[in-house]
């Protein structure tokens, strides 16, 4: 239980966040922030088993909510080591092709180019309906914050 | 409480880890080692058992700092603490279980299993609420 068969067999999964999923988390006045730590604890208790699981973030979906890793206000987050998902050159390509079909924003955009990338994805977001029109009929897990 | 700047010294290293090694006199058990050189062998667990063994030791050393950063939080925060039903939940829901949406049923199986067992896990939930939602079908 609590463990996909995938992950039994060592597929990777990842947890993205949304904007709103970054706000949630970093913010322990957001209305949603136990319920975001929730996710992250988790995720830690699993990698703690060797449970191939990380969180991550589009870069661009950081950009919109204005997460500079350099400032003090981001340190909770910074510490929990979301990783950064870079908008190189096969994600712009695969973002701005998904944006061209579905006019979404850059950050689901990079969103979306990011679920095509992975294995096994998890997006904690606001918008579980845009979530299911990134992933363009890839099978993921949405959870509406 | 673990230190700010000892959490922020492990991340900075995590994240600066560069191609150079160095060697260790670190020792391991034998059968360990051995056991590692085999599965690296025949079960292409790795490239190589130094491959296995940073990888292994990366994942440990993040689960750690991740954990000492919640541990704080929580200690500053304390209503951001996830209950046991918050938990299994979150469980439930990221790897799409078929309970991840009936949250109630969920919540009430954490409080009957934390009755009998106060350091259940997530998963213990989960699978008491599963066999729950069998024996009642």
């Amino acid at each position: 239980m609590g463990r996909g068969p995938d992950e039994r067999r060592g597929v990777s999964r990842v947890i993205l966040l949304d904007n709103e999923a970054v706000r949630a988390l970093a913010d322990p006045a957001h209305p949603k922030h136990r319920r975001a730590v929730s996710h992250t604890q988790v995720a830690v208790s699993r990698k703690a088993r060797a449970v191939p699981v990380n969180i991550a973030v589009p870069t661009a979906v950081r950009v919109a909510v204005g997460w500079d890793r350099t400032l003090p206000s981001w340190a909770f987050i910074n510490r929990l080591r979301v990783a950064d998902i870079p908008l190189d050159p096969s994600h712009a390509n695969a973002a701005a092709s998904l944006r061209n079909r579905t006019r979404v924003s850059v950050a689901d955009a990079h969103l979306g180019a990011a679920i095509r990338a992975a294995d096994q994805v998890t997006v904690l977001t606001s918008d579980p309906r845009d979530m299911l029109v990134l992933a363009e009929g890839k099978r993921i897990e949405v959870v509406a914050l | 409480m673990v230190d700010d700047q000892v959490i922020d010294r492990i991340n900075e290293l995590l994240d600066s880890a560069g191609p150079e090694t160095v060697n260790t006199s670190m020792r391991i058990p034998s059968a360990l080692r051995d056991a590692a050189a085999l599965a690296v062998s025949e079960l292409n667990v790795a490239p190589s058992t130094t491959v296995l063994t940073a990888k292994a030791l990366r994942a440990a050393l993040e689960a750690a700092v991740m954990q000492a950063v919640l541990d704080r939080h929580y200690e500053e925060y304390p209503e951001s603490r996830p209950t046991l039903a918050d938990l299994a939940i979150a469980a439930a829901e990221i790897d799409g279980h078929p309970l991840a949406d009936d949250p109630e049923l969920i919540s009430r199986s954490a409080a009957e299993v934390q009755q009998r067992h106060p350091d259940a896990s997530p998963e213990d939930v989960l699978l008491w609420a599963e066999a729950r939602t069998s024996a009642a079908a």
